[in-house]
């Protein structure tokens, strides 16, 4: 039972360590800053 | 200009509210719901100052210059044939895939006698296709059309929806037509703001058809429709209320990828609106046109308009807006692969 323990808190401790690194380290990027719905207007259709 | 106007639901109240704003000399109405025909007929005549409203069905003795059928679908093939040998023009607001098909057939009858007949002449298709056909020429060739509706117009339009759903309809696919189970294919389409997203999925929907005469070069040609888990679920059943007077406000997102030199570009455009609003002025638009001899001879859809441009002009004044959406030019412009 102790084994059982042991073993679910070191996965869980190494789940939470690997989460903290991507967390840290990792890039998420830039969101795009263009683009987007544009009204077409009359000089659009001319 | 001599107009008739049959059926008078949601969609034909808000195409006979634009007729008679427009230079009309005569405007007859009919509905097959004679109550309801008694309800809109003193409306429109208490705001038409300069347009004689008369009532009664089509007579093809005495043919008006153009007849606008907005009833529900199935009414429309049948007095389409004979007041286009009768020698009016034709709009059709009709989305019945099936009834789309019998329209078209009248090409030669609109042709000999030097007719329009305007097939699917509302939000979608209609607009939709409009869209395409205004997508398409900003490009060299169109290879893949996508179109998105979402929302209804009057009670009609959304027991037609219902059906629609659990109809089984057809894509353009290399060449050839491949039926689609209707209900399937969910793809979550963004329409303009503050519409948002809706998941869309296939039916029987008559986009393709129509575009596909306008496009038979294009390999890919589809149509999709917005449901709720619960619309898919109770698709099968008979509709378990009765329908919103207005099912709107809806969307449009029309997606076209072709190329324009040796790029491949992708031109999305959108609207949103009141279906029944939107497709009333579509059909009322399209109506003056015809009856001006500006709409092209034969049975088309709007897919086919001669001038887009200045037809999406006319929308806009009537207070149709369309948008583009304009993503980041540099990802979607690809180079061909050699």
């Amino acid at each position: 039972m102790l084994t059982l323990a042991r073993r679910v808190l070191t996965a869980l401790g190494l789940a939470g360590l690997i989460a903290a690194l991507f967390r840290l380290r990792g890039s998420g990027g830039v969101p795009p800053q263009t683009g987007g719905w544009k009204e077409i207007t009359d000089a659009d259709l001319t | 200009m001599r107009l008739a106007l049959v059926g008078l639901g949601t969609t034909g109240s808000h195409i006979a509210r634009q007729l008679i704003q427009a230079p009309v000399t005569e405007l007859s109405l009919y509905d097959i719901d004679r109550r309801r025909l008694e309800r809109v007929v003193p409306a429109v005549r208490a705001v038409a100052h300069d347009v004689e409203v008369v009532t009664g069905q089509p007579d093809p003795a005495d043919p008006a210059d153009v007849v606008v059928l907005a009833g529900p679908v199935g009414t429309h093939a049948k007095p389409a044939a004979s007041m286009v040998a009768a020698g009016s023009h034709i709009v059709s607001i009709s989305d019945d895939p099936a009834e789309v098909t019998q329209l078209l057939a009248l090409d030669r009858s609109a042709r000999d006698r030097q007719r329009a007949l305007v097939v699917g002449a509302g939000f979608a298709p209609g607009l939709s296709c409009l869209l395409a056909r205004f997508a398409a020429d900003c490009l060299d060739s169109v290879e893949v059309i996508n179109v998105y509706k979402a929302g209804t117009g009057g009670p009609a339009c959304a027991r037609q929806h219902h059906r629609a759903l659990r109809s089984d309809g057809h894509d353009w696919v290399e060449g050839g037509w491949v039926l689609r189970r209707g209900g399937s294919g969910r793809d979550l389409a963004w329409f303009p703001e503050p519409y948002g997203a809706r998941d869309c999925y296939r039916g029987a929907l008559s986009s393709p058809v129509l575009l596909q005469r306008v496009f038979p070069n294009a390999q890919r040609i589809s149509a999709r429709m917005s449901a709720t888990r619960r619309d898919r679920l109770t698709s099968r059943m008979p509709m378990l209320r009765r329908p919103h007077d207005d099912g709107g406000p809806g969307g449009l997102r029309v997606e076209v990828r072709g190329r324009s030199g040796r790029a491949v570009e992708t031109i999305i455009l959108g609207a949103i609106d009141h279906p029944a609003v939107a497709g009333g002025t579509v059909a009322a638009v399209t109506a003056l046109a015809a009856g001006a001899g500006r709409a092209p001879q034969g049975a088309n859809g709007i897919a086919a308009w001669p001038e887009p441009k200045e037809l999406l002009g006319s929308l806009r004044r009537k207070g149709i807006r369309v948008a583009s959406f304009d993503g980041q030019l540099d990802v979607m412009a690809v180079a061909p692969r050699r």
